[in-house]
């Protein structure tokens, strides 16, 4: 069936999201079409803005809308411990935790030769240079329990060891294969506890 | 166990098809390119959640349809249960009593089928893959925790193989350092999966043994020797193990960069069967390799007996006219009144044995089963 120009090009915007096909997208464009014009608009404002006004903390590349993040400007918090996860998802899981107080490093990414994806192409560069300048004493290793996320904490803990600076890892109450992300509060305090050195 | 009904929906030539099986020996006859084989492949993937005849899950739906679901009633001494699998363009689906099944190696083991086919007289004579093929697919089905490090080794391997392709021909220093890690990680999930492998073969040793001489008429010895590409032996525990798989990657180091392939590990172990002494890969007649086979088929029954204390399914598809008379009493006696079993022959000719005629007998004609007896 042909659609109007206005729209498909709405269909077409709906599929670019993750998890969301033709029928999907042409449900949702149809229910934009009933709206209120201002629940429309506000819903426009907000997609533009999350994207104009957040960027990626160029200190732990969490995301944030100011930069440094809030995390980093925080003095309050341990400045003395770093947890390196993979993706910011994580940092707001670890965040709803409420039992650590340290400082983030967020990876966007694991090591895969078959992906294609090195140590350079994560911000593991980065992460060097942070250890280097700051009074940084224990780097939390909490990549995700999948091969790449375990690889990628085998390998920080080969880089970082000679430089004297202690590394752990969590304890995987965690499911293999599983994401950070899913894993609830407890299972996630519980792992933090049990971290184990590298 | 026991298989209650069967059901196939949109399933390879098969559009609907239902069958209550009420017998132990059910025999299935039919001309060629009629059914006979896609049906044993139906219960194959009921087991296994794959074929045995292809990678591709999406040949097993029926052309022009765009799902194929088998489903199925089996009665375990623990109970009855029914099982399912549901392949579409998106994927597969598993289900035991309704209830999808997160992970493949959560479904696997649900039933147990053991499949003689012509290929696996084959298992002998026929090139090393097939027989680690055997050990793993035999493992895996009663031990889910042996497919779960079966599929780590098989991932990391993969990694590991792109990296070694990336660092030729120069490496540079995190790319050595990166294969270190990936070394580490092989090594361990390798142990994981050799330990196992010298205990299957411990179990099923004395009974592929057995078998044979009986079938041998006492005059042949039949032994089962696992020939690792690393200095590993058996009695050797997991760490030992470990270290001594991450030696050899070590000693082929620059070996496996020029080639860009990992070279040992168990990927590339080898099953090694003598009779009497003498490897009959190399030396065993055809008739000597064909009996060897049926001996470890047979054997295989046995131990998941022994190790789940019931009898799998068996699928004995085209094989019967392949064996000669005294094979086939031999294969028909030993399962006689405790293995289900669905037989598949295009003529009656050649299965004349006394077991086949107490079996239930069905027609498989262009995707339908007819019960004649
Ligand atoms: N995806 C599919 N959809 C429909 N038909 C299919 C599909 N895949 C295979 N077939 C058909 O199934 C038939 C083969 O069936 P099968 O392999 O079970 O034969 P068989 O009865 O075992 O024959 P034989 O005695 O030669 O071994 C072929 O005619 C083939 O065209
Ligand atoms: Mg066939
Ligand atoms: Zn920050």
């Amino acid at each position: 069936m042909q659609y109007p120009a206005p729209i498909s090009k709405l269909i077409d915007g709906f599929m670019k999201l993750p998890g969301i096909g033709p029928k999907t997208a042409s449900r949702l464009a149809f229910y934009v079409l009933d709206m209120k014009e201002d629940d429309v608009l506000e819903f426009a404002k907000s997609l533009v803005n999350a994207k104009r006004d957040l960027t990626y903390c160029s200190v732990c590349h969490h995301i944030t809308d100011t930069d440094p993040c809030r995390i980093c400007d925080d003095k309050e918090r341990d400045q003395t411990v770093v947890c390196v996860v993979q993706d910011s998802k994580d940092v707001i899981a670890m965040e709803k935790m409420r039992e650590y107080s340290g400082l983030y490093h967020v990876l966007r990414g694991a090591i895969s030769p078959m992906d294609g994806i090195g140590p350079e192409d994560i911000n593991i560069p980065d992460l060097l240079k942070r250890l280097q300048d700051d009074q940084i004493q224990e780097v939390i290793v909490a990549t995700n329990p999948t091969i790449e996320g375990e690889a990628t904490a085998m390998y920080l803990s080969r880089l970082i060891k000679p430089t004297g600076i202690k590394v752990t890892r969590i304890a995987h109450g965690l499911p293999i294969g599983g994401d950070l992300e899913y894993a609830d509060e407890v299972t996630l305090s519980k792992a933090m506890e049990g971290r184990r050195e590298l | 166990m026991h298989i209650d009904t069967l059901y196939l929906k949109q399933f390879r030539n098969y559009k609907q098809m239902g069958l209550d099986v009420d017998n132990t020996i059910n025999l299935i006859l039919g001309e060629n390119a009629q059914g006979k084989t896609n049906m044993m492949e139906a219960v194959y993937v009921l087991a296994f959640a794959k074929s045995h005849r292809t990678s591709k899950d999406k040949e097993l739906i029926q052309w022009e349809e765009d799902f194929a679901r088998i489903e199925a009633e089996i009665s375990r001494k623990t109970g009855p249960l029914s099982l399912e699998v549901i392949i579409s363009s998106r994927g597969k689906k598993t289900k035991v009593n309704g209830l999808e099944q997160r992970k493949l190696s959560e479904y696997i083991g649900a039933l147990n089928v053991v499949m003689f086919a012509p290929e696996d007289l084959n298992l002998v004579k026929g090139g090393p893959q097939l027989r680690r093929r055997f050990i793993d697919m035999e493992i895996g089905q009663i031990s889910p925790v042996y497919l779960h490090n079966l599929t780590l080794y098989q991932r990391v391997l993969k990694q590991r193989n792109q990296l070694l392709k990336n660092m030729f021909p120069v490496p540079d220093h995190e790319q050595e350092m990166m294969l270190d890690v990936l070394t580490d990680q092989l090594a361990r999930a390798a142990a994981q999966v050799i330990v196992r492998r010298f205990s299957f073969l411990r179990m099923l040793a004395p009974w592929s043994q057995d078998i044979h001489r009986q079938i041998s008429r006492e005059k042949e010895e039949l032994s089962l020797t696992y020939v690792p590409t690393a200095e590993v032996s058996e009695g050797m525990d997991l760490s030992m193990i470990e270290e001594k798989v991450k030696e050899k990657l070590m000693q082929n180091r620059q070996n496996e960069i020029r080639r860009g392939v990992t070279l040992s590990g168990p990927h590339r172990d080898e099953l090694s069967l003598c009779i009497n002494n003498k490897e009959v890969q190399t030396f065993g007649s055809q008739g000597q390799q064909r009996t060897a086979a049926l001996s470890l088929k047979l054997a295989e029954i046995e131990l998941i007996n022994d190790n789940i204390g019931e009898y799998p399914i068996l699928l004995l598809d085209d094989v019967l006219s392949e064996l000669d008379n005294h094979r086939q009493s031999h294969l028909l006696h030993a399962i006689e009144g405790k293995v289900q079993t669905f037989v598949t022959a295009t003529g009656v000719n050649g299965v004349e044995h006394q077991t086949l005629k107490k079996a239930s007998t069905y027609y498989a004609e262009a995707g339908t089963l007819r019960q004649v007896k």
